[in-house]
């Protein structure tokens, strides 16, 4: 659907993106991650044709990107904001008619989306009366008014209370199965597990991780188990233990590292003849585990 | 283009329906039939009452008794000091003090009173006393009165200005009835009407901007339109209130005006000026005629088209900048080291009008009326007065090409300049903002 080949960009005093390549595939969610002035937003402006790479291309569907392209993504960047004298309906009327639909086509979409929200009918309220959460919705609505096939969404849960980031959630999932394409970043790893599909992430202006969220997950679990069990573990030369502790009276719940050359077979036999074992599980880090490593592991290249 | 249209559209609309737009409007040009009309309100109930003013004459200028305007002038025996001792009890308003004096060398007379009476009543007592030793001087010399009036001349110069453009038929030149005093007047409103708006509306540009970009909506749009075309939507959308308002302002101006003429014309007939001898009111009715006459000789069409062009070429010129600036900084504070020296040409040309006016035809009037910086003010200064065609076209020319220089340069600042936020914001940076190649 979309790539993005070799961009750089260098802006007055520094560089914010160092020959980045991404490919997102159709009818996916791609994660783009990465901490505060990694250069999430300069890629994202830049596909967005907000501002321009110095180096590198675009492409859609294998073709270069053209303005029409760019004016059918609904893009919802982190610095957003409405007209605060205006009412609701005339913003998403303004909106709608800057991405070329018509006054019906805008009532009709915004209706849908106000049901597919959760919000009672806005339309003639003033934007300045609405709540923080309201305007995001809001906002959230002007982006995708036009139904477009990419959206691209800089830090879309800032702002949002739980209930609402997974209202929000939800109805990414079910574009994504209406097989839009769906491109956010964030710095913040719990919405990555449950809707990535794939990700890329960036840390000081150069990509140092891209691929499936799962594969990813694999490469980077580290052969630890997770474990509950009756009676107290003795190291052997299967395993040592990561901690152990008794949450209640003869239940033990531990974390236990395999050694080099042994199979997780022989750690469960080792661990089966000490205990009962109640619970055995591989430790797959999570997204959050992962992007602190390589954050740290990237701040001591320097 | 359709996207400027949808840009221009929100930004007139959203001015156009405001409250204070509306209130504006349509009370500005009241506010000046208002002060009118509570002035002539103010002067009318002050003429209620009657001030007493105790005179002691020793020259016998006056027999008993004269009123002049609200003023009682009595013949009075009594002391000065005592007089003066009434005028601060209230009980006269003044002592008028003739001393004995020969009428072909009078001195002045004295006049004392609790405050300082106004330059008109100053004014109209002289007269009195002056026309008072004139009748005394034709009794004495035995002068037939009749005959010193037809003495008595008055010449006015009549100006008229030759335009080669108007030959008729039999081969003269086209001449038409011109005055200085109306050019003078036409002159300064036109251009201190196009200075007020290149303020203030430059100043809604830039309050524009800024609160795109402080309200953060700016980048969800520039994602659906090209930064220049935002900028040029709301500079179009922002100019076509001015004018809305100013349309609106003459229409109620003049509608007013011809109202109030008409109510207090007649009103001002009945107001008697005490010293209005029927050659000035004759004169006055004269004036009043050429004025109409020389209104009329105005080439109109000419002096409204060419208001039309500088009055957008203007705001255009400086609303780029207004629209730059308000692009580059993150509040009106930040906004103001950058906002003087763009108001400098502008405030200069209003101290320039003055100079222009006297003296239409110097070589600063030729070179400032053609600078396109202060030409949209001065040109319509010098405007009435003539000005050759060659001249007005170059001017015109200049203005057209500043106006496409200075919205391509704003342009590059503000594609930069709206993105930006937290930076300190430097001509050095500006600069760079504009030279930058790829953004």
């Amino acid at each position: 659907m979309l790539s993005v080949k070799n961009i750089s960009k260098t802006y007055v005093d520094h560089k914010a993106l160092d020959n980045i390549s991404l490919n997102v595939r159709k009818s996916s969610i791609f994660g783009l991650l990465g901490p505060n002035g990694a250069g999430k937003t300069s890629l994202i402006r830049i596909i967005n044709q907000i501002i321009n790479q110095d180096e590198g291309e675009i492409y859609i569907e294998d073709k270069p990107i053209t303005y029409d392209d760019v004016r059918k993504i609904g893009y919802m960047p982190e610095e957003r904001g409405l007209y605060k004298k205006m009412k609701v309906g005339d913003f998403l009327l303004f909106m709608g008619k800057l991405k070329g639909l018509n006054r019906n086509q805008c009532i009709e979409s915004s209706r849908s989306w106000f049901k597919n929200l959760e919000v009672s009918n806005w339309w003639n309220k003033n934007i300045e009366d609405l709540s923080k959460g309201m305007s995001q919705k809001v906002q959230f609505i002007s982006t995708v008014l036009h139904d477009p096939d990419l959206i691209i969404l800089d830090e879309p849960f800032s702002g949002f209370d739980p209930v609402n980031a997974n209202l929000v959630k939800s109805n990414l999932l079910r574009l994504k199965d209406e097989g839009k394409t769906i491109i956010f970043s964030t710095h913040r790893m719990e919405s990555v597990d449950e809707l990535c599909d794939h990700l890329a992430m960036i840390n000081n202006s150069k990509k140092i991780l891209d691929g499936d969220t799962e594969k990813i997950k694999m490469k980077y679990k580290s052969d630890n188990y997770l474990v509950t069990h009756d009676k107290k573990l003795k190291k052997d030369s299967c395993f040592s233990i990561v901690k152990s502790e008794e949450i209640s009276e003869g239940i033990f719940d531990s974390e236990v590292s395999l050694s080099n050359n042994k199979t997780y077979k022989q750690l469960f036999k080792s661990i089966s003849d000490q205990s009962k074992v109640i619970s055995f599980k591989e430790k797959i880090p999570s997204m959050n585990d992962i992007f602190i490593m390589k954050v740290k592991e990237g701040g001591s290249d320097e | 283009m359709n996207k400027v249209w949808i840009i221009f559209e929100r930004e007139y609309l959203q001015r156009v329906k405001k409250k204070s737009f509306i209130l504006s409007t349509l009370l500005t040009p009241m506010i000046f039939p208002f002060f009118i009309f509570i002035t002539i309100l103010l002067i009318d109930s002050d003429d209620q009452e009657t001030r007493k003013i105790a005179v002691i004459d020793n020259t016998d200028l006056i027999n008993d008794s004269i009123s002049i305007g609200d003023n009682l002038l009595f013949k009075s025996n009594l002391d000065i000091n005592y007089l003066q001792t009434s005028i601060l009890d209230g009980e006269i308003y003044g002592a008028l003090i003739i001393p004995k004096m020969d009428i072909y060398d009078p001195s002045s007379i004295d006049f004392y009173s609790k405050n300082v009476p106004s330059s008109d009543f100053v004014r109209d007592v002289e007269r009195v006393f002056e026309e008072r030793i004139r009748n005394r001087k034709i009794n004495e010399l035995q002068l037939d009165k009749s005959s010193l009036d037809k003495l008595r001349t008055n010449i006015s110069m009549d100006t008229y200005s030759v335009e080669e453009s108007v030959v008729s038929d039999s081969g003269e030149l086209g001449i038409s009835k011109s005055s200085s005093g109306l050019a003078f007047g036409l002159g300064y409103f036109n251009g201190f009407l196009i200075y007020m708006f290149v303020f203030i509306y430059g100043s809604f540009i830039l309050q524009s901007v800024l609160d795109e970009k402080t309200s953060k909506v700016v980048e969800v749009i520039v994602s659906s339109v090209k930064p220049i075309q935002l900028m040029m939507g709301k500079v179009l959308g922002v100019g076509a209130v001015a004018f809305t308002q100013i349309s609106i302002w003459i229409v109620l101006v003049f509608s007013i005006s011809t109202l109030t003429s008409l109510y207090f014309g007649i009103d001002t007939s009945s107001t008697t000026q005490i010293i209005n001898s029927q050659e000035e009111i004759d004169q006055s009715k004269e004036m009043v005629a050429g004025f109409y006459e020389m209104f009329a000789s105005i080439d109109i069409y000419k002096t409204v088209i060419v208001f039309l062009i500088y009055f957008t070429g203007g705001f255009f010129l400086y609303g780029a900048f207004f629209a730059a600036i308000g692009s580059a900084v993150d509040n009106l504070q930040d906004a103001s080291q950058f906002t003087l020296p763009i108001s400098l040409p502008i405030i200069a040309s209003l101290m320039f009008m003055g100079v222009i006016l006297e003296n239409p035809e110097s070589n600063a009037s030729l070179f400032l009326s053609i600078f396109p910086f202060t030409s949209p003010i001065l040109m319509m200064a010098r405007l009435p007065f003539g000005v050759p065609d060659w001249q007005l076209f170059l001017s015109i020319m200049l203005l057209v090409l500043f106006v496409i220089f200075s919205l391509w340069f704003a342009g590059r600042i503000y594609r930069v300049g709206i993105l930006t936020t937290g930076s300190k914001i430097t001509y050095k940076l500006l600069w760079k903002w504009f030279v930058m190649k790829n953004y």
